[in-house]
């Protein structure tokens, strides 16, 4: 049931050199340089429009970097697509399936694109695994945004990829659907050890299930570590929140 | 079967499941039988009382002791013109109603990037949809010819022979490859337009040139159409002196023509016609002389598919895998 683990040995789970993008004029990822090991559940943190999305689209084989370059499991996003797809699951941000099929369906579909043989006993593991059976035979259309994204998280992980990337994965949950989603993040990883890669701008969320965090600003990522050493480095601030403002606001003043 | 065939293969199965479950593929059959039955009911009455007709001149024929006894004029395929032309105008929109949604569908659901993040290239993208689509629309072609056959033979009392039914199928592969093409001018004006309902706008821009502007055109300029009957007819002129009056006006009538060629319905047009014996001067030639007859046409049947392919290809490769707004 765990993911296993492949690729050229020792490489880190998500490498990116020198990645930039770019949108028309608007350059919105500038020289990234940033390494996850293996194992890690790294936060990326930054504002609206400060180029996460952009990243985990690149990482995601979704679009091609403009300059620089990336890895996932040691294996180009660009050049390597093939190898890279079979080794992650990806669950965006307001992802709505397809909402005709039972989620049973849609996890179906999605696992034998991933060339999955065993497709059915793969959906029902996956279903058991975190606790839908009782959604398995229902339409998605007739879900719940905290049920959508269970059956989300379950078509990122049906065919137990090595690296799963979730973007915004909160978004739209209630309370109650924010604390099953970070039980779940943090079980993927404690027993599956996948490693996950979460796009957030929600600090609480970071604070209680990352191991590690990234903050990107404007583009430019300005800080990474550990959780305790982020916590360490800044012991007059009272929470997570005071220090993520206060690197930006330490960013923006190095700016000009 | 290798990975790729399997993929294309569980994409294609997908594209037929979403088309039965939302319950597109049932309200389609349903206009089409319907418009289908109807033309062939009407055209079934009349036909019946030739039948008896012909029937009864047998009979009295055959007690009379005539030895020769004249063929039946009547041929039940013809009933199906309405079904033909009703392919030709509404399958067309259909088929583009199909392929805008193949594409406008993923991206409602926000799907396409799910698709895009597993092994799945987008040849094998554009082959699945393309395959599902061949499988929704030969069912629209199926049950409406089958239907259409039934109601002839019910209520125009003559049943098609097995001749019959080999030109039958192939007028139903025409009409499968015709509608292909215009799905693949739906899917591709969709993935090529940044809102999905402009690109079902330029698919039926494309519609109303290509089945209704352009052949009319191509009728209205054509010199012997202008009087009813046939101008030439009506000067007392055979077909070489047609040519020969004709050879004065060469530019215009290349002209004339080449519109009429760059219609893709009207080839299909000719062609479907040609096996369903709608057109009395084809009725007599045998399966061999008709598709000699109708080479050029199929070979345009031929081409027009390939450009489209072509066309769908391009797109699900350049398509923007990211809903606008969601770049950052």
């Amino acid at each position: 049931m765990n993911a296993t683990t492949t690729g050229p040995a020792r490489t880190p789970a998500v490498e990116l050199r020198q990645l930039s993008h770019r949108y028309d004029s608007q350059l919105v990822l500038r020289s990234v340089d940033l390494s996850i090991e293996r194992g890690e559940i790294f936060g990326f943190l930054g504002h609206n429009g400060a180029g996460k999305t952009t990243a985990v689209n690149i990482l995601t084989t979704l679009i091609e970097p403009t300059a620089g370059w990336a890895s996932v499991c040691g294996f180009d996003v660009v050049t390597a697509r093939s190898e890279v797809t079979q080794r992650i699951g990806y669950l965006p941000s307001d992802v709505r399936m397809y909402p005709h099929l039972t989620a049973r369906e849609n996890l179906e579909f999605f696992a034998a694109l991933s060339g999955l043989v065993d497709v059915s006993t793969a959906v029902s593991e996956t279903l058991d695994y975190l606790d839908c059976g009782p959604l398995a035979d229902r339409r998605v259309g007739s879900f719940s945004t905290g049920m959508r994204q269970r059956i989300g998280i379950a078509q990122a992980i049906v065919h137990r990829p090595e690296v799963l990337f979730l973007d915004e994965p909160t978004s739209g949950l209630d309370p109650v659907g924010v604390r099953q989603l970070r039980e779940t993040i943090q079980r993927l990883n404690r027993e599956l050890g996948m490693t996950v890669f979460m796009n957030t701008h929600l600090l609480s969320e970071v604070a209680k299930v990352c191991t590690t965090i990234g903050v990107l600003n404007h583009g430019e990522l300005i800080y990474k570590d550990t959780i305790e050493a982020t916590t360490s480095r800044f012991p007059d601030e009272a929470s997570l929140e005071d220090i993520y403002v206060k690197m930006e606001a330490t960013s923006a003043g190095a700016a000009t | 079967m290798n990975d790729s065939a399997r993929r294309i293969l569980t994409l294609a199965k997908h594209e037929y499941r979403a088309a039965v479950r939302s319950r597109i593929l049932s309200v389609l059959l349903g206009i089409l039988v319907s418009v289908t039955a109807v033309s062939v009911f009407i055209a079934s009455v009349d036909y019946r009382s030739q039948v008896a007709d012909y029937r009864a001149y047998v009979a009295s024929a055959q007690a009379g002791g005539v030895q020769r006894i004249a063929p039946s004029p009547l041929r039940p395929l013809s009933l199906l013109r309405g079904a033909t032309e009703y392919l030709e105008i509404i399958g067309a929109v259909i088929a583009i109603t199909l392929g805008y949604l193949t594409i406008a569908r993923e991206r409602t659901n926000r799907t396409l990037t799910l698709l895009r993040s597993r092994p799945v290239t987008a040849g094998e993208l554009a082959g699945g949809s393309l395959l599902g689509a061949v499988g929704i629309i030969s069912t629209l072609v199926v049950v409406t010819g089958t239907a259409g056959v039934l109601l002839a033979g019910l209520v125009g009392n003559d049943w098609i022979n097995a001749a019959q039914a080999v030109r039958l199928g192939l007028a139903a592969v025409s009409a499968v490859i015709y509608m292909m093409v215009f799905y693949c001018v739906g899917a591709v004006a969709t993935a090529r337009s940044k809102v999905a309902a402009s690109g079902l706008m330029i698919a039926l821009g494309i519609w109303l040139l290509v089945v209704l502007i352009i052949p009319q055109l191509g009728d209205t300029l054509d010199a012997d159409n202008q009087i009813p009957g046939g101008l030439f007819k009506a000067l007392g002129l055979n077909r070489e002196g047609e040519t020969q009056i004709l050879s004065h006006f060469h530019t215009y009538e290349t002209t004339r023509v080449g519109i009429e060629e760059a219609s893709f319905a009207k080839h299909y047009e000719r062609f479907s016609f040609a096996m369903t014996d709608v057109l009395d001067k084809y009725r007599e030639y045998s399966l061999s002389q008709l598709l000699h007859e109708k080479w050029h046409d199929i070979a345009w049947l031929v081409v027009y598919p390939l450009l489209a392919l072509a066309a769908l290809w391009q797109s699900f490769r350049h398509q923007p895998t990211i809903p606008t707004g969601d770049l950052q």
